[in-house]
């Protein structure tokens, strides 16, 4: 598969996960899909080269969707 | 949906297109992405590539260009770290609460053999966060140790060391193994890895060198290998200092904030 047509898939694929951020309700579904997007975001940084940026990416993605659940939990409103 | 939430809707999506018609404007002026003509691709990199090795003596070119060539642009991004870490405590810590809250703390029931030993996380998550996070601290140290030569560095060392905290935090269902660490202890510990970055930076000065400048470190008789020896020992001692001070200011925060949070045993 062409490099260019892998990224272009990837990009739409983070398009769609942001979107889906913004409508969906329920916060901590939302948070565990922002972690998705940190993780498409850490393969395009592999993809353009950038594995240093993609470690940090891989560990820090997954600090704040810790710290996001903490957060969620301790505002107690899970839904609305 | 009512009337007023429509209208603050509209003027959500109004802000975000505004935003967006910004941010389109003002990328139209940086040069093109993969262009030939930008600084980046016409010597600089070039540059680094050729020469890097020969500075620096770092087979990473990430690490020289960040602990090297811009070593003063990295002192600063972990004096930000720090002062992240100073907002949060500011913000959201309050002594009274926590005071109050460690008082009221029911003296603990003596926990019976076979009970409960095991934490309130369940067995499997505690045997395999007592199998993941020992690894990841060695991972963690082999990252600071060997970035270097390979890919991490400072940076990434301390949030996986922090991360293993985390877990540990975590797992056992908030009652941690490895013992609470005060915030505010925790906030001095990333100030002195802080402190550790920028007295290596004045060392050399004291000898005759510039700011960060790491063939004047004074170790010339304890690192074997000459001027590629004391770069090896000057970037080994920042990246401690950016893993320190990263480390310390993930655990202030985690815990600044699990303690304004208030779990049932539900």
């Amino acid at each position: 598969m062409p490099v260019i047509l892998l990224e272009g898939l990837l990009l739409a694929a983070l398009i769609t996960i942001a979107v889906a951020v913004i409508f969906e309700r329920n916060l901590l579904a939302c948070t565990i899909i922002y972690c998705g997007f940190s993780f498409g975001a850490m393969l395009l940084y592999i993809i353009v080269g950038a594995a240093d940026v993609a470690f940090t990416e891989a560990v820090i993605g997954t600090i704040s969707t810790v710290y996001f659940v903490i957060a969620i939990k301790s505002i107690n409103r899970r839904c609305k | 949906m009512d009337r007023r939430a429509k209208k603050k809707l509209a003027g959500l999506i109004l802000i975000i297109l505004l935003a967006a018609a910004g941010g389109m404007k003002a990328g139209s002026f940086l040069p093109v992405i993969g262009s030939h003509q930008t600084p980046a691709n016409t010597y600089l990199s070039g540059y680094y590539i050729e020469n890097a090795m020969e500075h620096t003596h770092a087979a990473n070119i990430v690490t020289a260009v960040l602990a090297d060539y811009r070593g003063f642009d990295t002192l600063f991004e972990t004096c930000v770290l720090f002062l992240s870490g100073i907002a949060t405590l500011m913000v959201l810590f309050s002594k009274a609460k926590v005071k109050d809250r460690r008082a009221k703390e029911e003296p603990e029931e003596p926990v019976l053999p076979g009970e409960d030993e095991r934490g309130r996380g369940g067995s499997i998550l505690d045997t395999s966060f007592r199998i993941i996070v020992p690894i990841v601290m060695i991972y963690g140290i082999y990252v600071l140790f060997h970035g270097e030569l390979s890919l991490g560095g400072g940076f990434q060392a301390g949030a996986l060391i922090a991360s293993a905290y985390l877990m540990d935090r975590i797992a056992p269902g908030f009652e941690t193994r490895m013992g609470e660490i005060k915030e505010e202890n925790m906030l001095i510990v990333a100030g002195l890895g802080t402190f550790l970055y920028a007295f290596t930076g004045i060392l050399p000065m004291l000898f005759g060198g510039k700011f960060l400048e790491y063939e004047k470190l004074p170790f010339g008789n304890l690192v074997k290998g000459g001027a590629a020896g004391l770069h090896g020992a000057g970037i080994l001692m920042i990246e401690i200092g950016v893993t320190i001070c990263v480390m310390s200011v993930i655990m202030t925060i985690l815990e600044v904030v699990l303690e304004r949070t208030e779990f049932d045993d539900d």
